[in-house]
């Protein structure tokens, strides 16, 4: 399963990229994928799929976009 | 009194006299500082209807009881007047050294009033006020004045200034601080500039009052090292504000086209990555903990301060996606003065309306070059577009008509932030309730409106948050006069501000005490606007009518054909109202104002408009 994950301001110094494509061995909610991508599990998140927010708990399908940013506050 | 020095500092320009007057223990507890003091200020001291840039207006520095004083952030200064741009109280914060150095010499807050009849700028040194020649400052930007100021009094002065902009008049026109330092969007400048004062010079040499000056001290350094160490360990400061820009062009929230769009393919080169990689080097104000201001080379090898604000605005707001040309165009704002918010959004509104054959110009969406020159002709009024578009894109529009007006993208005349909320409600609800109109400052819901809520609600849990923020950012920060950074971006813990407070003034507040200051603030202006406009209905809470539109909507996407609907939103508003105990046109009632403390305040408004 391929999925796109996009990492979102100090997140991306924390994962290590800021966009790629992963090649998933099985399925993964958005919460494991997260972890999987090394982003600590402590560490306040919003994470979207295809544009929308989800929880943690959320399948990710195949060809999904997932992107897991910092939450910001508006400055 | 400890904490507060007890004292203002009135000037009058016209006939160049000054005094120092005190206040009283129970005004200082009511108001608290910064925005308190200027929204109780200006309603006693101004006759509704006055000109905000005749010489009857006047402008207000005010500072709060912890201003000046080392710990997290600060070194802000919240400046005030009747707004020229909104025709009602306006205000702003910028970081800049008059925050201890007016408390220094002795002040909490400083009344200007009257104007010169040359260009003057002011040389406060604690007890002594000099009206000095400004000749050779004016007609030159801010970046000039700075050095200027700087060589003559010291580079540790407060200064705050104004730009081409501000002297003529331009309606959003700031006031400038240190380089890459700006405030008071709804035309605080212009006041400045009416009264031909270029600038102001503070120099203190007297101590903060404290009641327990060690164990301020000792809350205060730990303070900056928490708010520092959580900043760190966070990475909030690699990208700073403008991380939030890959974010809203992910969630369908940016500004782009004068907010027809809410994403588009070129973004990231604007995004957070490449401002750090383009990266020269980074300010902040006094005593902050977390500099957001990454500068970088411009077109014209300039040094630019960027923020998301003036990015988004200046940027996909008006299709440009340079780094370096949005820098330029923003070095221009900064330099002339220029609301960087404000100005991108005219200048989206220009294009938009030539596009839509509202007026005739040569301004195309993408045009930095072309943009740079409106810039100069908008600060300097010069030309027929220049002039107008120099007053604010709802005033332009309503000479433009052909509804244009629908796509002026303010509130209440003020310009509104680099959010595009026709899919957002509830932050669509924080810009029509913002207190001095479409500003982000006060209430920023998106995150928790996407992850603890559902983007398409209109329910009162959205209404109470938009609540609770303003309580926090527009009503603690702004009337402490500190910044709201270390609390919303780093979590650096709200329970310590009542500390500082207790420890600087010997009282013994909570939050619960700051909240009930924060509403009385907010029912403060919003008696302002009533007694500027007695019509007032609930319409002017609402955002512009283009994100109402279904012609308006994405066209593809996640939020494809989605805008705000009309009757959710009025009764999201209607929450909103209930929970703030305003009435059906957003006033606060006679039940409130008076649960508030503000009854000799609501008999004065009731002389002009009618109270519920």
């Amino acid at each position: 399963m391929k999925v796109t994950v996009k990492l979102i301001g100090p997140l991306i110094y924390e994962g290590g990229f800021s966009e790629k494509v992963l090649e998933l061995a099985g399925p993964m909610t958005a919460g494991e994928l997260s972890a999987f991508v090394r982003i600590d599990r402590k560490r306040p998140t919003i994470i979207t799929r295809n544009g929308r927010a989800v929880g943690d708990d959320e399948r990710i399908n195949d060809g999904d976009r997932v992107v897991i940013s910092h939450i910001y506050s508006g400055g | 009194m400890k904490g507060w020095t007890g004292y203002i500092l009135r000037v009058n320009l016209t006939d160049k006299t000054w005094k120092k007057e005190s206040f009283t223990e129970e005004f200082a507890q009511k108001w608290v500082g910064g925005r308190g003091f200027a929204a109780k200020i200006l309603f006693d001291e101004l006759k509704p209807g006055i000109d905000p840039l005749g010489p009857e207006n006047k402008l207000v520095v005010a500072l709060g009881p912890i201003a000046g004083i080392p710990a997290p952030n600060t070194g802000k200064v919240v400046v005030a007047a009747k707004s020229p741009l909104t025709g009602f109280y306006g205000d702003g914060n910028l970081g800049s050294n008059v925050s201890s150095q007016l408390r220094k010499a002795g002040y909490d807050a400083m009344i200007i009033e009257g104007a010169a009849d040359k260009p003057t700028y002011l040389n406060i040194e604690d007890d002594k006020v000099e009206f000095l020649d400004a000749a050779e400052m004016w007609g030159k930007g801010t970046y000039f004045s700075n050095e200027y100021i700087y060589k003559k009094h010291g580079k540790n002065s407060g200064v705050l200034n104004i730009g081409q902009a501000g002297e003529n008049k331009v309606l959003f026109a700031v006031i400038r601080s240190l380089e890459g330092r700006a405030g008071g969007r709804p035309g605080i400048g212009a006041v400045m500039g009416s009264k031909m004062l270029k600038a102001i010079v503070v120099k203190g040499t007297k101590q903060i009052p404290q009641a327990d000056p060690e164990l301020m001290r000792k809350l205060g350094i730990e303070g900056l090292k928490k708010a520092h160490e959580l900043d760190q360990a966070s990475g909030w400061s690699k990208q700073s504000t403008d991380a939030v820009l890959a974010w809203c062009n992910e969630v369908n929230g940016l500004p782009v086209q004068n907010m027809r769009h809410t994403a588009h393919p070129e973004a990231w080169k604007l995004d957070g990555e490449r401002l750090n990689d383009a990266r020269i080097a980074t300010y902040g104000c006094p005593s902050c903990t977390m500099h957001c201001g990454i500068t970088i080379h411009d077109k014209e090898g300039r040094e630019s301060e960027l923020d998301y604000e003036n990015i988004g605005m200046l940027g996909p707001n008006i299709n440009v996606f340079d780094l370096k040309q949005v820098g330029s165009l923003n070095y221009l704002c900064d330099d002339y003065g220029l609301d960087t918010i404000s100005a991108g959004a005219v200048l989206g509104f220009y294009g938009d309306a030539i596009e839509r054959g509202a007026t005739k110009g040569d301004f195309k969406f993408g045009d930095a070059e072309k943009g740079k020159t409106l810039l100069w002709d908008i600060a300097t009024r010069t030309g027929e577009a220049g002039n107008l578009l120099a007053d604010g894109a709802l005033k332009a529009a309503k000479v433009y008509g052909k509804n244009s007006a629908d796509y002026a993208m303010q509130v209440k005349g003020l310009e509104m932030a680099a959010y595009n909320c026709k899919s957002i409600p509830g932050q669509a609800l924080a810009f029509g309730v913002a207190a001095i109109g479409g500003h982000h400052r006060e209430a920023w819901i998106i995150t928790f409106e996407l992850k603890h809520s559902k983007r398409e609600s209109y329910g009162p849990e959205k209404a109470a948050k938009v609540i609770e923020l303003q309580r926090i950012r527009g009503g603690l920060f702004e009337m402490l006069v500190a910044c709201r950074f270390p609390w919303v971006e780093v979590g650096y813990e709200l329970e310590n501000y009542p500390k500082f407070f207790n420890a600087a003034t010997g009282l013994d507040w909570t939050l619960d005490n700051f909240w009930t200051a924060a509403d009385r603030g907010y029912a403060m202006i919003k008696l302002h606007y009533l007694r500027e406009f007695p019509a007032a209905t609930r319409k002017d809470d609402y955002p512009p009518a283009v994100w109402f539109d279904k012609a308006n909507a994405d066209t593809e996407g996640p939020q494809k054909g989605v805008v705000l609907e009309h009757d959710k939103y009025d009764s999201l508003l209607q929450h909103y109202y209930d929970q703030r105990g305003y009435d059906h046109r957003g006033i606060p009632t006679m039940e409130t104002l008076k649960k508030l403390g503000l009854e000799a305040e609501a008999a004065e408004a009731a002389k002009v408009a009618s109270l519920s």
